[in-house]
């Protein structure tokens, strides 16, 4: 049935899909934790991270370099909505925002036809090789990604643990007036945190590309599948996002050997376990009203 | 309440319905009354109860293959078709109710979507033998004798779906004024205070939960028999959101709302992708504009405006009128 | 005791909450290093006088001066910035950072990076300063609350209900950090503990439902039995 080849492929396989997960659901964890948004449009950069790598890279010849770009230009767009949109509504309620968001992540999808047409585009692979673990060919790239998951996952923590800015974060991921009474620009925080979530989300629609194809949809297709993690891992807990997502990632991934289609049900019949039992997540903290 | 009122909402049905059949072009009509009812059940859900679903389309997808079920295996008469589609909606929201009243706002959004992809995936491969898929099902709707209005003929679905959607506009108006409706708006503002009086949140939000999405089944039903066809592509992700941007775009929470919300939506969409081919982004914009604006939607902002205008001609003198719709 | 002296003016604050009105006509001073109580019942309107003398709640009419500057409709950062610090009652501190991070952050706020006077008042905060702050007891909590609010040595600090609930020998501990603290910084005090606040106030303002039923100046005024008249 499976033998350990296939299996560990698909091992690696999961990983790397978790690992993507991983980046896209950092930021709307923190966005959600400090700033009690649900950030639809974070899928927006995601897209728009692909798209530039994809046209960048192109241009320049090289996908690394492309994947920079996508990166800056993620970050760039979700700084310009921040201040546009998002700064006006903070106040306001979940739902509110969340279809706010929604309206800029639909808005950001014709954009994107508007530039790039419908067609979806390929991606060609920075790194073709592959080398071999226990007999299986597994491509080098899923293992660059996964390594860059982990330096992310690195990076984060020592700026939310090891500078004052992140403390100050992590501090208002609990109470928010608490912190602007101390005399903190919180505003800036929120930007700060935001434009962070979007070069992330970047960062993961760029490294992505190369295995699927652009297309204009990509965002709403992973759409389900971000949230879910979110969800499951707990909002507002990054080692929750880490956990879940690679989960998930694995569910699909090893699931999808032994019944495909289920495979891409499982996450969602786990989420909805998991919110009739346990509606924090696996990490979530009990969320006080603000 | 006041008589105004329901004489007022019974002579705009009566224009509708005049306009409707001569100035639209009939596909156009149809699809807007079916839209509307689905728009429905969300604008009940969003703009009363205070909860907003990213997962209609389950709920339309559970009516209209029900009634699709019944149609293609069992018999052909459309009327029964649409019974079905209706049980159908009411037995799902039933189970599936309790369970997810209890969430949170965000978690409610987010589960709902989460049953919206769960039951694409299940239309589309796992419950393919039955449902054959991408494919769809296709079936030819018959009646032996007609009752009263033979509903494969589309003028005269016209006038069924449009006494359907007049006959749930007047339920819903209706559910407002009973404290039953007081109740649903008292849980969007403050749930605690209505625990404290005694009343159960949780049946309240379950009771319209069943009858939001049993709405929305039914629209599903009728998607069904008007088209002969049903395929999982009504219940896609990516089509997730649309009865919440049609119910903002309308004015969530008002009874005209979902109408001119549909009628709008619908015509955007027709007019932009013949001009544009990507209506997706102004769309967009419009929601973000809209939120930004106030959140009141079209019928929102003019329904309070119109209200003034009835009352300095009506010289006031039935001015109970409180709560713009 | 002349207007150069006054650290701060309200006048005419008008407050409420989307349709119920909570302060009706508000007018209180606070001159440099003084100490002002408020006192009242539950839900007069005391916690939402000092919120929006902070800026956290916008007033409907009415103007709060300090230093010139009106401070309505400015963000509550700013406040704090120009030396105006609120301590909340929920004696709420950022549980999942230490003490000393706790610290950090005010300071990093304050520019103040000198805690020679926090530790002076608060000893005990020495010995827990590598302790999360989620573990500290509630008497703890309020002297860290305190603790981060001088940094950077405000003028004018408004503390919210700070001996509810507290152990008696606390707030002890409590009026006498209040006493040397106003020799460098006014207070605003809201208190139900009335025989605290008539043996530290300058000044009491009684408020019931929204209004200030009276002005204590006079030394022989500031008496429990007198604010209880008023209540």
């Amino acid at each position: 049935m499976i033998n350990l080849q296939l299996l560990s492929s698909g091992i690696i396989f999961g990983l790397s899909l978790g690992s993507i997960f991983f980046l896209m659901t950092i930021g709307l964890s923190l966005c959600f934790g400090l700033m009690r948004i649900i950030s639809l449009d974070q899928l927006l950069y995601y897209s728009v991270g692909a798209y530039i790598t994809f046209s960048a890279g192109a241009l320049l010849g090289n996908i690394w370099l492309g994947v920079l770009c996508g990166v800056i230009v993620a970050g760039l767009a979700a700084l310009a909505v921040e201040r546009i949109v998002f700064r006006r509504i903070y106040e306001r309620d979940l739902p509110f925002t969340m279809i706010t968001s929604f309206g800029v992540l639909i808005g950001g999808v014709g954009v994107i036809k508007y530039f790039w047409g419908l067609v979806p585009r390929p991606v060609s692979e920075p790194i073709a090789a592959r080398i071999d673990i226990i007999g299986t060919d597994i491509p080098v790239y899923r293992l660059v990604i996964v390594a860059m998951a982990v330096l992310v996952y690195a990076g984060i923590w020592l700026f939310l643990n090891r500078t004052i800015i992140g403390k100050a974060i992590r501090a208002g991921t609990e109470d928010v007036e608490h912190v602007e009474g101390l005399g903190i620009n919180v505003y800036r925080l929120f930007t700060i945190t935001f434009v962070i979530a979007g070069g992330l989300s970047g960062l993961a629609g760029g490294l992505y590309a190369p295995l699927i194809m652009v297309d204009p949809n990509m965002g709403l297709d992973v759409l389900a599948f971000v949230f879910m993690v979110v969800i499951i891992g707990g909002l507002g807990s990054i080692k929750g996002t880490l956990v879940s997502s690679f989960l998930v990632g694995q569910v699909v991934s090893i699931g999808s050997l032994v019944y495909a289609p289920l495979a891409q049900m499982a996450p969602f019949a786990i989420m909805l376990l998991i919110l009739l039992v346990r509606p924090r997540g696996l990490f979530g903290s009990q969320l006080l009203k603000r | 309440m006041s008589v105004l009122r329901w004489w007022w909402g019974l002579l705009l049905a009566f224009a509708l319905l005049a306009v409707g059949r001569v100035f639209l072009p009939l596909p156009f009509a149809n699809e807007i009354m079916i839209f509307s009812l689905y728009t429905m059940g969300c604008n009940y859900l969003l703009g009363r109860v205070g909860f907003i679903s990213f997962g209609q389309p389950a709920y339309l997808a559970v009516g209209a293959y029900a009634a699709a079920f019944y149609l293609f295996y069992v018999g052909s008469n459309p009327y029964v078709g649409i019974l079905v589609g209706i049980a159908g909606g009411m037995m799902a929201s039933l189970i599936i109710g309790p369970l997810f009243v209890r969430l949170r706002g965000d978690y409610f959004a987010l589960v709902n979507l989460a049953l919206a992809v769960i039951i694409f995936y299940l239309m589309q491969k796992v419950l393919a033998p039955i449902t054959h898929g991408d494919n769809g099902l296709w079936f030819l709707t018959n009646l032996d004798s007609t009752p009263v209005l033979d509903l494969t003929r589309p003028e005269q679905f016209f006038i069924f779906s449009f006494l359907v959607v007049f006959a749930l506009w007047a339920f819903y108006k209706y559910l407002d004024d009973t404290i039953f409706g007081a109740c649903c708006l008292a849980t969007k503002i403050n749930e605690d205070k209505l625990r404290f009086l005694g009343y159960s949140s949780f049946t309240i939000r379950l009771v319209a939960f069943v009858i939001a999405n049993t709405t929305t089944a039914l629209a599903g039903a009728l998607y069904a028999v008007y088209l002969g066809f049903v395929s999982p592509e009504i219940t896609s992700p990516a089509r997730a959101a649309d009865p919440v941007v049609v119910t903002i775009l309308g004015g969530v929470g008002t009874l005209y709302g979902p109408i001119v919300g549909a009628i709008v939506y619908t015509g955007m969409k027709d007019v932009l992708s013949k001009i544009l081919g990507n209506w997706e982004l102004v769309i967009g914009f419009v929601l973000v504009f809209i939120m930004l604006a106030g959140e009141k939607g079209i019928w929102g902002t003019l329904a309070p405006w119109l209200q003034k205008l009835m009352l300095r001609t009506a010289g006031g003198a039935t001015d109970q009128a409180g709560g713009g719709r | 005791m002349s207007g150069t002296d006054d650290i701060l003016n309200v006048s005419g604050l008008n407050v409420a909450y989307g349709e119920s009105k909570a302060l009706f006509d508000i007018t209180v001073t606070v001159r440099r290093n003084q100490v002002v109580a408020c006192v009242g019942r539950n839900g007069a309107g005391k916690s939402t006088l000092l919120k929006s003398i902070t800026g956290f709640l916008k007033p409907t009419s009415g103007t709060i001066v300090s230093d010139g500057i009106n401070l309505v409709g400015l963000p509550a950062f700013v406040i704090a910035d120009k030396g105006i610090k609120y301590i909340p009652q929920d004696k709420k501190v950022f549980s999942d950072l230490t003490v000393r991070e706790n610290l950090e952050l005010g300071s990093y706020a304050s520019q103040d990076y000198d805690w020679g006077p926090v530790v002076q008042f608060f000893p005990k905060l020495k010995v827990l300063m590598d302790r999360k702050a989620g573990y500290l007891s509630g008497g703890e909590r309020q002297m860290l609350m305190i603790g981060r609010a001088i940094l950077g040595g405000p003028k004018l600090l408004l503390v919210d209900e700070p001996t509810e609930g507290l152990a008696p020998s606390i707030v002890m501990n409590l009026r006498d950090v209040f006493r040397e603290l106003s020799k460098k910084t006014a207070l605003i005090i809201v208190e139900q503990n009335l025989p605290l606040v008539c043996a530290i106030a300058d000044k009491i303002y009684a408020l019931k439902e929204g209004r200030i039923m009276a002005e204590l100046k006079e030394h022989d005024e500031i008496k429990p039995e007198a604010c209880e008249k008023y209540l």
